[in-house]
């Protein structure tokens, strides 16, 4: 078999496929991220509920934070699939490239991530009544989506073959995350107002969250081979 | 087919593999016995390029491991006591999955005739976490052969089968043999494994203690010879 690009983007949609298969049966990923969402978005409503224009502040920061606490919850779950029955050594002892295993799981877990998204922007601007659902702060979300779930992938690979798994994912993860959120929260923030700003206001937010996305995809396609293998 | 020789594998400090040498001839069928710890897993782990040697030199069909695993894993079948199946997807999807892996030219036909063969075409649209211990068994052999594989590896396949899901799988493995593919299967049964294959090995202690051909000895010799050679000094 040649490793063609064709057959490392098909490789790479055969995983993505697959895991949506499973989450079509199961749907175990999304009810979970779904419910502690919905939990974490009414519990910070009722504790800012007095001040409703600091939540209003807030809320860019929350939703991050949401997105972040509620995607580990899914990369550990798309990650334990492979564990089960140890279904990762037929990937490993198939003749693909390891780094389609990677960009595969990468896929269909910013798939699995950017439905909950959506759910989370309707959610916040039922709660805190802000207008997320603008293009420049979709195009944001999904910028800081690829970052954080080109991370998380790589970390929950590692952290998977540990006892301490569903403890070490979030306490490496969230940490290494906030070089992402700190710009991606301000970027969303500078489109909370009823005049948009100006690019040159948030080209440096929005740089930084590319700048990330680029250096996480590079980590984990340069490493993602030697951390399955070892 | 395989070729094995000065086989070393440490874990840590721990040596687990110890100067192992053997050969498997193409469409040869040899089982592997020791003790728990002997080494056995370790040694299929290494073949089916999921393990590295420490020492040594491994090779399958003439590549040699681990410089060229990705040329060998297309030649590789492995069946395990882990099913190594996605337990939330239909029997059909996880075949059709496989053949996508492995691109292999009309999936759909493969898949159906896999699931034919091994008695579970009726029940593929099922999930496998519904199947009973003996049908996983048996996707599990469809999906190591799928790929019509020219090495099946075989690590403890018959744990936790009945009476009848083993005869099932004593079936399936002779005509998988008589297909002309080169088998080695670790087994703690031994009976069953001096009736399948051609030529039984003990290994002990991370060496390879004893080989026979499994035609020239009975079960009760050979269990003596087996207990002789692995009990703890």
């Amino acid at each position: 078999m040649k490793p063609t690009t064709s057959s490392f983007f098909s490789t790479a949609w055969t995983i993505a496929w697959k895991d949506l298969q499973i989450e079509k049966h199961t749907r175990q990923i999304m009810s979970v991220m779904v419910m502690f969402s919905l939990v974490t978005v009414v519990m910070f409503n009722f504790a800012l509920e007095t001040n409703l224009d600091a939540a209003r502040n807030v809320a860019t920061g929350l939703l991050w934070a949401t997105i972040l606490l509620a995607g580990t919850l899914g990369l550990n779950r798309t990650m334990a699939v492979e564990r089960e029955n140890q279904a990762m050594d037929t990937l490993l002892m198939a003749p693909i490239n390891r780094n389609a295993i990677y960009a595969g799981k990468v896929l269909s877990t910013t798939i699995f991530t950017l439905a909950l998204e959506l759910i989370l922007v309707l959610l916040f601007i039922v709660f805190f009544n802000k207008p997320l659902w603008r293009p420049p702060v979709l195009l944001i979300l999904f910028l800081g989506t690829i970052g954080y779930v080109a991370a998380g992938v790589l970390i929950a690979s590692m952290s998977i073959q540990t006892r301490a798994r569903d403890v070490l994912l979030p306490v490496l993860l969230l940490p290494l995350s906030l070089p992402l959120v700190l710009p991606a929260a301000m970027a969303t923030a500078a489109y909370m107002f009823p005049q948009q700003p100006l690019f040159a206001e948030v080209q440096t937010p929005i740089m930084l969250i590319m700048l990330y996305d680029a250096l996480m995809l590079t980590a984990g396609f340069t490493t993602y081979h030697y951390i399955v293998e070892s | 087919m395989i070729k094995i020789e000065g086989l070393t594998k440490n874990y840590g400090t721990n040596p687990v593999l110890r100067g192992v040498n053997l050969h498997l001839q193409t469409g040869e069928f040899v089982t592997l016995v020791g003790n728990n710890g002997a080494g056995k897993t370790t040694l299929l782990r290494i073949i089916a390029t999921l393990l590295s040697p420490t020492a040594g030199q491994v090779s399958v069909g003439g590549w040699a491991l681990p410089k060229q695993s990705a040329r060998v894993r297309q030649h590789l079948g492995m069946v395990s006591h882990q099913a190594l199946l996605y337990g939330d997807l239909t029997a059909g999807e996880n075949l059709t999955f496989f053949a996508r892996l492995y691109e292999l030219d009309n999936a759909e036909k493969r898949v159906e005739r896999a699931l034919k063969t091994v008695g579970l075409f009726a029940r593929k649209r099922d999930t496998v976490a519904s199947f009973s211990r003996g049908m996983v068994q048996r996707l599990t052999i469809a999906r190591a052969t799928l790929h019509e594989p020219e090495v099946l590896l075989l690590d403890e396949p018959y744990t936790g089968l009945d009476q009848d899901a083993s005869h099932l799988l004593d079936d399936l493995l002779r005509r998988e043999s008589e297909n002309g593919r080169t088998i080695l299967m670790i087994t703690h049964d031994l009976t069953h494994g001096l009736n399948l294959c051609d030529r039984t090995v003990i290994l002990n202690r991370g060496k390879i203690a004893y080989e026979v051909d499994s035609q020239s000895i009975t079960p009760s010799q050979f269990l003596k010879i087996y207990t002789n050679h692995t009990r703890k000094k």
